[in-house]
């Protein structure tokens, strides 16, 4: 992608003004979209991201610059506007050093890639699950069905020698499913994806399945009574549930807040910050999964990483530049969206390992409370640890049993509290994939959990 | 790029492409991040991209680059013609020829784009110290920043049509913690505009402090039905991630309740709702759309009753009527939508402080998280995690939080009883008054 000898030069010019450490990383990547609606494929969509970022580290502060021309002029122009946004300019006596290339075990495999497969076999995908949404019922007045893949090639040089390339590739489909009463809407999701090629489809995902799955949803709310409020026990169920930690703890322990004093977790390692039960991972090397990668966007490898054992703090989330700003080594954690984004430390994989209980007694023992089948999408406030999270699919709770659905609930609470408040975990983990936004952009997480309970957490509904 | 585009459109016709058009962003960028007085980051980017489109076979194809080589060509060409080949969309597709006069918008600024990047970022310095400043209970002021850019759009096609416009813009904001006997509230403002004058260090640094002190304190209130009024801040982040309703493309695919209600009454008389891409003070100005169609103020709705929804030529023709000019792509790469331009929701006569006054007692909302999970646009519910105030006797008590506000933005339309005069764009091409909504839903303790 880049010429060794140009790299050398483009990053040593990105020194010449006093840097102490400079990082190049080129990125192309080809997209396709799909669109299915209104039972007919309307949309067809292909493009090519290219680019390159130059970093350059002045002790703790950055400089950032990118570009679309990665030919000889181009990138030693954009080295040159990175050397020259240093404000105090001396003299460079940092050089970079002559590039090595780590071995490395190719864990992340492909066997069809999107560019080797014709547009007609991904529109397939999206017929079959348009057919099997629409087939739930007659009440089903739309269904918005779309597929998404890229391959994302990126090189990643650095003046300590550095000279990484890998390869990711994603394929996705989503299906949004609309119930309708004609005076109502309510709508069901799901969007199943990992980091292979169409291989996707033969291995691990039947579209029809998510299609009819996604109906259900939008059918069983559109005839749901609205959720009540209040105060009360909150089983979630597996897969999509594991937003909650992504939301709730996540974030918050993420170097991009900490290093700056802004997350609740600051300086609790090693202590307790959840129930005895709870053991929370975030691993980037399990194989082909959403949020995987052989390196993370600096190029470092990924790791397994323990964030949480028996409800003790083991390990924040580490990218390099905050790293150096917490005196921590990175974990394989620095991520961006695209060359248009300087990385910072990011989640991968993200899970609650399975626990030792069993899914029947988590309910039958909560008395009256909220079964939330399905999780929406959420948010945090890192500094306060303030969380809200939406509920796709709820269920009432009487008596420990499930008892009538219920829609609109979402479900809102302080990171630290809700941890120490998790009194079951179930055995049986799955997980789900998300885009997860921050700082550098919009990057494939997964999210994970068996079916968890948190003994009292607040539930926004209308009723 | 003239020679680039001339071989593409040469290329397109080979192909036999009927009619196509190339839609081009090229922006310049700057960013900074100041914590305790340090730059922790400096951006600054020059960069373009490329969307392609074409007619074949009376369908319409999409492809897009940011690489322009001999490839770049052939990738679009092939992109359009195989995309259009696998469109089953048999909605007749438009380009516009362009043989219109375009609004005279002056968006651009020089003094800002030729702004030394050090004067910008002594302004967010200035800005930091101004919020340490405010209270001693500020406990830190960390990630302020501030951004300008300049982006040229350009749109030529092959029916002759070539014009463009290049805009300049800025924003600053900040962020800091207060903290009292372990409790720890943030505090968020910024300002946006197309001056430098703009961004008031002083101004913008109290009113981020003040943000965070204000909620120090803040207690959950017990569930319930409350008298509420949502604060113009607030309001502007429910509007806009509801006003794909008043899209003729969200209705057309059966995702808008407003569907087949034009002419009805959908919201109290109070309610007027206009979309004016002409208007300087929305970050949205602009003299033409994505289609190249010029620009023109529209009312939505008129005291209440439902005027029109937001068309491009496609879904205007699909109804029978003109376009409004609100084609959007949300980005050189994307397909055209539909899409407010600055959209707004009109103000009243009355202070805010009369609001308070007229409701007595109840909660006022001034802050609402996680839009895009909590609020349900096909449905129009929403459950969301607030802040704001409690009001007794029309006076503002203590600061409240961790409470959800629950409702359906349909209903709310209906239910509002008055509009402040307080109508403003606090950050962006999203305006409102603050507003009294009646009653609402509130899950806390």
């Amino acid at each position: 992608m880049i010429n060794p000898i140009l790299a050398q030069e483009a990053l040593n010019l990105a020194l010449s003004t006093g840097g102490d450490f400079a990082e190049i990383f080129l990125e192309d990547r080809r997209n396709n979209t799909l669109v299915l609606q209104n039972d007919r494929l309307e949309t067809v969509n292909s493009g090519r991201i290219h680019g390159a970022g130059i970093r350059v580290y002045v002790g703790l502060n950055a400089v950032y610059t990118y570009t679309n021309d990665t030919d000889r002029e181009g990138m030693l122009r954009c080295a040159k506007k990175a050397a020259q946004a240093v404000r105090d300019q001396k003299e460079g006596l940092v050089k970079a050093k002559p590039f090595y290339t780590p071995a490395m075990e190719t864990v992340h495999t492909f066997r069809q890639l999107p560019s080797q497969t014709a547009a007609k076999q991904k529109a397939d995908i999206l017929r079959a699950a348009n057919a099997a949404a629409r087939s739930v019922s007659n009440e089903i007045s739309q269904a918005v069905c779309t597929y998404t893949d890229s391959e994302q090639d990126v090189l990643i040089c650095n003046s300590e020698g550095l000279f990484v390339t890998d390869r990711r590739v994603y394929t996705r489909m989503a299906c949004t499913a609309v119930a309708s009463s004609g005076m109502e809407n309510q709508s069901g999701s799901e969007n199943p994806g990992a980091m292979m090629g169409y291989e996707l489809f033969l291995d691990r995902v039947d579209p029809a399945y998510y299609g009819a799955k996604a109906a259900k949803t939008a059918v069983t709310m559109l005839h749901a009574p609205q959720c009540p409020s209040g105060v009360m026990p909150v089983a979630i169920d597996n897969g999509f549930g594991g937003v909650i930690f992504h939301e709730a703890c996540g974030h918050s322990l993420e170097a991009t807040s900490v290093a700056f004093g802004m997350s609740e977790f600051c300086g609790k390692l090693g202590q307790q910050i959840a129930a005895p039960c709870v053991t929370a991972i975030d691993d980037g090397t399990l194989p082909n999964e959403w949020g995987s990668e052989h390196v993370d966007d600096e190029g470092t490898p990924t790791t397994k990483l323990v964030l949480i054992e028996n409800g003790v703090l083991k390990n924040y989330m580490i990218d390099r530049l905050n790293g150096k700003r917490m005196n921590m080594a990175p974990t394989g954690s620095g991520r961006r969206q695209s060359y248009a984004f300087a990385p910072t430390s990011r989640m991968r994989n993200t899970y609650i390992a399975a626990g030792n209980d069993d899914n029947e007694e988590i309910i039958s023992s909560m008395g009256n409370g909220l079964y939330a089948a399905k999780m929406g999408g959420g948010s945090v406030n890192p500094a306060t640890g303030e969380f809200n999270f939406a509920v796709q699919e709820g269920y009432l709770v009487k008596d420990g049993k499930i008892a009538s659905p219920v829609r609109g609930a979402s479900l809102i609470g302080k990171g630290a509290d809700v941890l120490m408040k998790i009194d079951r975990v179930g055995k049986d983990m799955k997980m789900a994939q998300g885009m997860c936004g921050s700082m550098s952009g919009s990057v494939p997480t997964n999210v994970g959990e068996p079916m968890i309970r948190v003994s009292a957490i607040t539930v926004g509904g209308r009723a | 790029m003239n020679e680039f585009l001339k071989k593409l459109m040469n290329a397109a016709k080979a192909e036999g492409i009927e009619a196509c058009e190339a839609y081009i962003v090229e922006r310049d960028s700057f960013r900074a991040m100041v914590t305790d007085g340090d730059v922790t980051e400096y951006n600054t980017n020059a960069t373009k991209g490329l969307g392609f489109r074409g007619m074949k076979d009376g369908k319409m194809g999409y492809s897009s680059t940011e690489a322009f080589d001999d490839n770049a060509v052939e990738q679009l060409v092939r992109g359009v013609v195989e995309s259009a080949e696998l469109s089953e969309d048999d909605d007749p597709v438009f380009l516009y020829d362009g043989n219109t006069e375009t609004p005279k918008l002056d968006l651009t600024n020089d003094e800002l784009y030729n702004l030394d990047p050090y004067e910008k970022i002594a302004r967010v310095q200035a800005m930091e110290k101004a919020i340490k400043a405010y209270d001693e209970r500020i406990d830190k002021a960390a990630r302020n920043m501030i951004q300008t850019g300049r982006y040229t759009i350009r749109i030529i096609n092959s029916y002759g049509m070539d014009r463009s416009f290049t805009e300049d813009s800025c924003v600053m904001y900040g962020q800091a913690t207060a903290k009292q006997e372990g409790h720890i509230a943030t505090g968020f403002f910024g300002r946006g505009g197309r001056s430098f004058e703009l961004l008031d260090a002083q101004l913008i640094g109290s009113e981020v402090a003040k943000s965070a002190v204000e909620k120090l304190g803040a207690e959950q209130i017990p569930s319930g039905r409350y008298r509420v009024i949502i604060h113009r801040d607030a309001m502007v982040d429910l509007l806009e991630t509801f006003s794909g309703i008043f899209s003729a493309e969200t209705a057309q695919k059966g995702l808008s309740l407003l569907k087949g209600r034009l002419g009805e009454t959908i919201a109290a008389e109070c309610v007027t709702i206009i979309d004016d891409p002409l208007l300087l003070d929305g970050l949205d100005a602009r003299p033409f759309d994505a289609e190249g169609v010029p620009s023109k103020a529209h009312t939505v709705v008129e005291n209440g009753v439902f005027k029109t929804f937001l068309h491009n030529l496609k879904t205007a023709h699909k109804d029978g009527v003109e376009t409004t000019g609100n084609a959007s792509k949300a980005g050189y790469a994307s397909s055209v939508h539909v899409s407010p331009s600055n959209f707004f929701i009109r103000g009243g006569h009355k202070s805010f402080e009369e609001l308070l006054t007229e409701m007595d007692t109840g909660v006022v909302i001034t802050e609402v998280s996680g839009l895009h999970a909590g609020a349900n646009p096909v449905s129009g519910d929403f459950s969301l995690l607030s802040k704001g105030y409690m009001v007794q006797n029309g006076k503002r008590e203590k600061a409240v939080e961790q409470i959800t506000v629950a409702g359906n933005f349909y209903d709310l339309l209906k239910n509002a009883r008055a509009m402040a005069d307080d109508m403003a764009f606090p950050l962006g091409s999203m305006g409102s008054p603050s507003i009294d909504v009646g009653e609402l839903s509130i899950s806390g303790c």
